[in-house]
């Protein structure tokens, strides 16, 4: 049951497989046993390994989002899956990308990008997520701006090579776009957060890049005037792949993909909706690019994930713009009918909960994406219990003994009526 | 259901109560899990008559005497989907009319170990709703109301047994539709959407019913009712509603659904062009993806297909070795650009003839050869067996090639229809049922073709299901390990394999057997729907 020395570890698992120790400054306990398999098969056999022995394991990637959701409850050893970092296969053709779950984002579109005769990439943007792991994208259901267009994860993941607590090796979907063979348990793994299985290779649709960008602004307004703008440009004739609502700042961006004449004219038309609203020239275009990708949850603070609809988006700004949350800001991405985006409040579980309640008084929910340990329980819950009871089920039928972050999962499952014990603040 | 007499009545249930016999003569291997048998068995008071009068007097209690089918001819209404060849008629048929009239019918279901097979429209092509010979049917046609439109968050609430069309028409005066557009639309369920997780023509652009789904109402095989997803997306925990979409029937009852809605597409464009085979089509598809459009929907026929086509509906199409049917929509702003070059890029991959749609007249006529291909082969040839797989795009010409080589090896002619865009492949096999062997060799040559669509990286079927159909086929793609995890997953959701069991994950015992012939159905006979 005790944790294994990294030593003792490498000896078990045999010649091969890279143990070392947790390093200073990952945010592990020290001395921890880091293992860093190079095939699903070294996954396999750790996994046996850990079942034996009931070692509690994390699954890392580069460790940008180790601090989503509900902390875990012991952790007797990490797996490390930067060394599954194979790109497979790309196919422009198909525009799809087979490639090991330890992969960079960034490398990722730097090889697809290569294709000659091709422009095109996973349409993915995670603010500061360029090295992030594929698996953690897939952990994490991460998403950027461009998920007002493309969606997250959810809809580009295709297919799933994965490893079981027990080491059972096994795969869902395949590299197709159109697929119904068997359960689709792609959906399953995504926003799983490493409680089901270790994802070791992934098969994703890229989508062609477009040939010009352009975009329009709409500065100095008030939540009404943004939420109005946001609602007109659901039925106006442009397809956006980006609307940012930036929040406390007062600011909705635009950001249209299109054919070089095309784009401009959508803008244009988007420019149309309010009179506040501009096009914007190449400088300054690139300078609100950097904005969305600095967004201000870089700093300090708890992140939260907020999604509501959009019949909410005036009193979801109006909520960031109320003093008693302080620290706030807010971007808001549209996401057809729904707002999706993400919320920095104080770092205090009452605001942390009071915003909470208010969002899902507003008919939306609400994710925590980076907060203190104690505070990372403290997002919404699935409404109905049964819903929670289900998602128990399932977490017992892949991993019965609950060695892949234990007690992750059971912090989101556990409906509003019974929270986790020690949500401190609670 | 009509007044019978009740001889006639007494004469049906007869019928049922034998059905129960024989099945418990065959022992326990004629029912899904030894697990249902032993429990039925071990009760001495559950002797199969009276298990059977218990079930439908019950039945009959919760749903009303009208909405329990027991009689001979009603169940044979029920004994098969839009799969013909697979019959098996069920111990009695319920029609529940909401959300605890489902869930009373399972927990009877669940007290006496009776398995459920939920039905829609029974439009499905894999015998998804194919019965149990020891089980019922839940039907949820009579669950047909809109509950809410939501234009403001472009959402609806539906029951499970409203139409497909029937979304799109509630709100397209405002602008909107559902996008998933399955050619069944206007004769199949969103209940059987959403447990098929149906595409259409469109989903090359749009995406499947999956991703326009926020939230379902699923009764679970004990009878609890359960709400998954949200009314917003990213719902809280593990997304149980992905995994229920598309899962067939086999993890529950889905009795309410929140539908997303999209603002219809300014500008619309549609052209057919011809070439002198599938290989130059093929070539202008490739060129399309490479040039980086989307098409709303790009589909293809070939010569076997257009002849077809065109000595039945005469729908002007040219005379050529392969059609390919493009449609473009969007914001006119992009789209009229977009249009002019995939015109161009027919005419350089060696289109001899392109036309552009004028008008909503004319879209009509070209899709209409498209939509129409299925029947017009039923016109053409005695039997046909329609065949649903994938492939990667980029192996299209290959895997058509290896379809020819087949066609020589067989003996049989084979002619194509398929989404071009996504490579989902149409190939409908033609034969006679009644020549010695036809019928035969019509099923080995399209399990040959599947096999080449997994050869060359593919899928088993890209949009009608695994079913009761495919279900023995599932090995060739999936490990004995992969079937092993969605095993688990179906038991957390249904530990007594209770819903829609023997489908989509093969067993033993099923899977000796042989599918039978196919057989139009009867919606399409009449014109309500054609095949994609
Ligand atoms: C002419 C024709 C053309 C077609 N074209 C297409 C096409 O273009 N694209 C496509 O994807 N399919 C197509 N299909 C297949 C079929 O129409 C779809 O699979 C459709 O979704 C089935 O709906 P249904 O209501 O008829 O379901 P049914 O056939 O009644 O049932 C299908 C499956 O769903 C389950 N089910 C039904 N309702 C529920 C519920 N409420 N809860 C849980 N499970 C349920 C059943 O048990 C069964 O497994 C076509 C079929 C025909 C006959």
């Amino acid at each position: 049951m005790s944790a294994p020395r990294p030593t003792e570890l490498a000896q078990l698992a045999g010649a091969g497989l890279e143990v070392t120790e947790s390093p200073p400054g990952s945010g592990l306990p020290d001395g921890l046993a880091l293992a860093r398999p190079r095939s699903e098969e070294e996954v396999s056999v750790l996994m046996r390994l850990a079942t034996q022995h009931g070692w509690a394991v994390t699954v890392r990637g580069q460790g940008t989002k180790s601090a989503w959701g509900p902390d875990v409850e012991r952790c007797d050893l990490v797996l490390d899956t930067t060394g599954l970092n194979q790109l497979v296969e790309h196919e422009p053709g198909d525009l799809i990308c087979v490639a090991g779950a330890g992969m960079r984002l960034s490398e990722l579109q730097e090889l697809t990008s290569r294709a000659h005769g091709y422009r095109q990439r996973l349409m993915l943007d995670p603010p500061g997520s360029d090295a992030a792991t594929l698996g953690g994208l897939v952990a994490t259901r991460a998403a950027g701006p461009l998920r007002t267009r493309y969606g997250t994860m959810r809809d580009l993941l295709l297919g799933a090579r994965f490893v079981l607590a027990d080491g059972t090796i096994a795969k869902t979907g395949g590299k197709v776009v159109k697929n119904v063979a068997g359960y689709d348990l792609d959906k399953l793994l995504v926003g799983s957060l490493g409680t089901l299985a270790v994802v070791v290779e992934v098969a994703l649709r890229l989508h062609p890049q477009a040939e010009a960008r352009e975009s329009v602004l709409l500065e100095g307004v008030d939540s009404a005037t943004a939420a109005k703008f946001l609602i007109a440009l659901r039925a106006a004739p442009a397809v956006p792949s980006v609307a940012e609502a930036l929040w406390p700042e007062g600011a909705v961006l635009v950001q249209i993909d299109g054919t070089r004449d095309g784009a401009i004219r959508q803008a244009e038309l988007v420019a149309e909706l309010d009179p506040r609203a501009r096009v914007l020239d190449l400088a300054e275009a690139s300078y609100w690019e950097e904005v969305l990708r600095n967004r201000p949850w870089d700093r300090p603070g708890v992140v939260l994930g907020v999604s509501v609809p959009l019949s909410a988006t005036r009193a979801v700004l109006d909520l960031v713009a109320d003093t008693a949350i302080q620290e706030h800001a807010v971007a808001l991405s549209l996401r057809g009918t729904i707002g999706c985006g993400e919320l920095r409040v104080a770092a205090s579980s009452d605001k942390v909960e009071g915003v909470r309640r208010e969002v899902e008084r507003l008919g939306g929910q609400v994710e925590v994406h980076r907060a203190e340990p104690e505070l990372r329980g403290l997002g919404s819950r699935p409404r109905d219990p049964l819903a929670g009871e289900l998602m128990a089920a399932v977490k017992q039928a892949l991993d019965p003994g609950h060695i892949l972050a234990p007690g992750r999962l059971e912090g989101l499952y556990q409906t509003a009526a019974s929270p986790i014990a020690g949500a401190a603040g609670g | 259901m009509a007044v019978t007499s009740l001889a006639l009545r007494r004469q049906r249930l007869t019928f049922a109560i034998g059905a129960v016999r024989q099945n418990l003569a065959r022992g326990p291997v004629a029912l899904p899990q030894p697990l249902a048998y032993d429990a039925r068995m071990a009760s001495p008071a559950a002797t199969p008559d009276r298990a059977l009068d218990t079930l439908c007097s019950e039945l009959r209690e919760i749903v009303g005497p009208s909405w329990a089918l027991t009689g001979a001819d009603d169940l044979r209404t029920y004994e098969c989907d839009g799969l013909t060849g697979w019959r098996q008629p069920p111990l009695a048929v319920a029609l529940p009319a909401s959300t605890e009239e489902v869930a009373r019918v399972v927990r009877l279901c669940h007290r006496l170990h009776v398995p459920f097979v939920p039905r829609g429209s029974g439009t499905g092509l894999s015998g998804g709703a194919l019965p149990s010979a020891d089980g019922i049917v839940i039907g949820l046609s009579r669950m047909r109301s809109i509950l809410q439109i939501d234009l403001e968050n472009e959402r609806v609430v539906v029951q499970p047994g409203v139409l497909n069309l029937e979304v799109t028409r509630a709100v397209q005066a405002e602008g909107y539709f559902y996008a998933p557009d399955p050619s069944s639309q206007r004769v199949c369920t969103i209940g059987g959407n959403v447990a098929e997780n149906s595409g259409g023509a469109h989903c090359l652009k749009y995406g499947f019913t999956t991703n326009h789904v926020l939230a379902a109402t699923l009764v679970l095989s004990d009878g609890r009712i359960a709400h998954l997803g949200s009314a917003c997306l990213d719902a809280p925990g593990l997304d149980l509603l992905g995994v229920l979409i598309g899962s067939e029937g086999t993890l529950g009852i889905v009795t309410e659904v929140t539908l997303r809605l999209l603002p219809q597409p300014e500008w619309v464009e549609t052209l057919l062009a011809a070439f002198p085979s599938t290989d130059t089509a093929g070539e202008a598809v490739a060129a399309i993806v490479a040039h980086g459009v989307v098409p709303a929907a790009m589909e293809m026929m070939d010569r076997a297909t257009i002849q077809a086509v065109e000595s039945t509906m005469h729908a002007g199409y040219p005379d050529c070795g392969a059609a390919l049917l493009v449609e473009l929509d969007g914001p006119a702003a992009d789209c009229r650009s977009l249009f002019q070059a995939v015109e161009e890029l027919c005419r350089a991959a060696g289109a001899t003839e392109v036309r552009v749609a004028r008008d909503e007249a004319e879209r009509a006529l070209l899709w209409k050869g498209r939509r129409g291909a299925f029947s017009a082969m039923g016109r053409v040839s005695p039997d046909y067996y329609v065949q649903d797989g994938v492939v990667p795009r980029s192996r299209l010409a290959g895997v058509l090639a290896g379809i020819r080589e087949l066609e020589q090896r067989h003996q049989l002619r084979v002619a194509n229809v398929f989404h071009a865009g996504d490579g989902n492949l149409h190939p409908l096999i033609l034969y006679d049922r009644k020549e010695a062997g036809g019928a035969e060799r019509a099923r080995e040559l399209a399990e040959d073709i599947l096999g080449l669509c997994l050869e060359a990286g593919g899928s088993l079927t890209g949009e009608h299901g695994v079913g009761r159909d495919k279900m023995c086929q599932m090995p060739r793609l999936f490990s004995v390990a992969d079937q092993e995890v969605m095993d688990r997953v179906r038991s957390a959701f249904d530990p007594h394999r209770l819903a829609n069991p023997g489908k989509v994950l093969p067993t033993p015992r099923l899977c000796g057997e042989h599918p039978g012939i196919y057989r139009p159905h009867p919606a399409e006979l009449a014109g309500l729907a054609e095949r994609m």
